[in-house]
């Protein structure tokens, strides 16, 4: 008889059963087959042990990774795969659930008034997923606990609620309701509410002066009496709806939030701002939308790369708002602050898409 | 509304080795169908899909981490795969075949272009979750693995792809039903793998 192939061999190794008898009994009498099965073996433990990675994923986490399927941005993930080049990255971030997914961001922890740090230790410290589009840029920013004290208090803990009631009766906002979807949106939103938070930073000339010696530049003299004042940040709480595509990513995203504040001790809050802004390491795009920040909370910085998205001047029902459009024209969002609340359209759609929506809210 | 551009960069599994298998060219007929549905409508997800995720996500992670040896790369990978199967009309009952394919041809897709971690960091982030004894053992490993992976990235597509599926615990059976292969040629197919494999480390072996 023939010797069996050493695909027949491989096999044998894996699932002897299905190995037909009359090869197996020729292999278990013939020394030359026992010679190949056990090279097969041999290399095919090797190599199994060669691809066995340490952490197995017997202990993944399905539900949070089902919580990031359904809630975040895919950006974060193609953005840490592809993570080579600057320029793929902003591609990669600029995929349509992005902005409706920082729109939630924004809404829900206000990160409006933040500066800058402020905002990102809010995120960062209650892990709020959907930010992930901010971290490349926004990580690039300096960090404010060199340059003082940052506390956070209160607990934005952004979390799902089954319906527009008892989203209504956790924030104490009214819930905006959509009354005609867009073409191509469809079905019951979800529901997240996001509760008060503020942030409070301290400045301190020593700490800021060390950091910026690690740096390897001077830090910009302090404006009087700015060591030890404070500026704290107010924000939230904050709702938003979620209407999800069929891939699961955010096609239209509703949000309304109490419009966040910023305080200041001392000195007034636009002169910690633009100090804070004349530190090293911020980048252009963001400290000029941070200029915008009043001590009122009636403007948003809005955190887009200006070569990525274009932003215009529209009215919704009156007021002033911000619509932005990303360059592509696969994302559009408006964003206005009415009567001390901020509300944001967002979503795989266009601009007349998102106005269409704002203006018909009840 | 326009989805199309989101689903073009999520599936890169299926797309990405032209004619391979008619097992995944039929998966991507149907997917491709359902995108142009869904891009007219804006249809749901499907409804099975948290169910068909709870029950696959451990092993699509698994056959991605082989590729890559990274769990965190595997899981974005794995993301990126149920997205795509959100997204399709694949039957429930093939979606477990269906999600492990694609996530190897993700993988390997991810491993072919270099989007891997450098190996520095793959280096650091091992020794967070190894107890080394023997350091020295630990880097010839590693240096094993990264030989391995070079090559299974150079492999023909469906030697890879049998090879991976065979080693996150699939049967023969289901890697040929998957890959759309007798039986009886998957082992002969892994064996080709496994062999290629094995002489490509040698030849770093006896070159060092």
């Amino acid at each position: 008889m023939r010797h069996p192939t050493e695909g027949v061999l491989r096999r044998l190794i894996d699932e002897p059963a299905g190995v037909a008898d009359s090869d197996r009994e020729h292999i278990s009498g013939c020394p030359q087959c026992l010679d190949a099965l056990a090279a097969v073996r041999e290399d095919a433990a090797y190599v199994g042990a060669a691809l066995a990675t340490e952490r197995g994923a017997s202990d993944v986490d399905v539900d949070a990774a089902w919580q990031r399927l359904t809630t975040t941005a895919p950006t974060k993930m193609t953005g840490r795969q592809v993570g080579v080049s600057r320029a793929g990255r902003s591609r990669t971030w600029l995929r349509r659930p992005a902005v409706a997914a920082l729109a939630v961001g924004l809404v829900l922890t206000g990160a409006g008034a933040a500066a800058a740090n402020g905002w990102l230790e809010i995120f960062r410290a209650e892990e709020v997923a959907p930010i992930s589009i901010a971290a490349d840029d926004l990580v690039a920013l300096p960090d404010l606990s060199a340059f003082g004290e940052l506390e956070l208090s209160g607990e934005p803990n952004v979390h799902e609620v089954p319906d527009a009631a008892t989203a209504e009766a956790e924030t104490g906002l009214d819930v905006p309701e959509v009354t005609d979807l867009p073409r191509g949106v469809s079905g019951d939103p979800m529901y997240q509410v996001g509760g008060k938070v503020t942030a409070t930073f301290t400045f301190s000339a020593e700490r800021a002066a060390e950091a910026a010696d690690k740096a390897g530049t001077a830090l910009p003299p302090p404006p009087p009496g700015l060591d030890g004042s404070s500026v704290r940040l107010d924000a939230g709480p904050g709702v938003a709806q979620t209407w999800l595509s069929s891939a699961g990513a955010p096609a239209l995203i509703v949000g309304r939030a109490t419009a966040p504040k910023a305080f200041s001790s001392g000195v007034p809050f636009e002169t910690v701002r633009d100090y804070l802004l004349s530190l090293p390491g911020m980048p252009e795009n963001v400290a000029r939308q941070l200029r915008t920040f009043t001590a009122d909370g009636s403007t948003l910085p809005l955190p887009f790369p200006a070569d990525e998205v274009t932003t215009s001047s529209a009215k919704v029902n009156g007021v002033d708002a911000t619509v932005l459009e990303t360059r592509d024209k696969a994302l559009s969002a408006v964003v206005w602050v009415d009567d001390d609340m901020v509300t944001v359209v967002g979503g795989s759609l266009d601009d007349d898409e998102v106005l269409a929506v704002a203006r018909n809210l009840r | 509304m326009d989805l199309s551009r989101y689903g073009r960069a999520a599936p890169a599994a299926v797309l990405a080795a032209p004619g391979v298998v008619a097992g995944a060219v039929r998966v991507r007929d149907e997917r491709t169908k359902r995108v142009t549905v869904s891009g007219s409508t804006g249809g749901a997800v499907r409804a099975d899909l948290d169910e068909i995720f709870r029950r696959e996500y451990p092993r699509v992670v698994g056959v991605a981490a082989r590729v890559l040896g990274s769990r965190d790369q595997a899981e974005d990978v794995a993301q990126e795969v149920f997205l795509s199967l959100g997204r399709s009309s694949v039957p429930a009952g093939e979606a477990g075949g269906w999600l492990s394919v694609a996530a190897a041809h993700t993988a390997l897709n991810v491993l072919r272009s270099g989007r891997r971690r450098g190996s520095r960091e793959e280096i650091v982030a091992a020794a967070e979750h190894t107890v080394v004894s023997d350091v020295a053992d630990v880097v010839v490993t590693r240096e094993e693995r990264s030989h391995v992976r070079a090559a299974l990235a150079r492999l023909p597509r469906k030697q890879a792809v049998a090879l991976v599926l065979r080693h996150s615990g699939m049967s023969y059976a289901d890697v040929a039903a998957a890959l759309d292969l007798s039986p009886g040629s998957v082992g002969t197919t892994v064996r080709r793998a496994e062999s290629a494999l094995r002489k490509e480390l040698n030849r770093h072996a006896s070159s060092d």
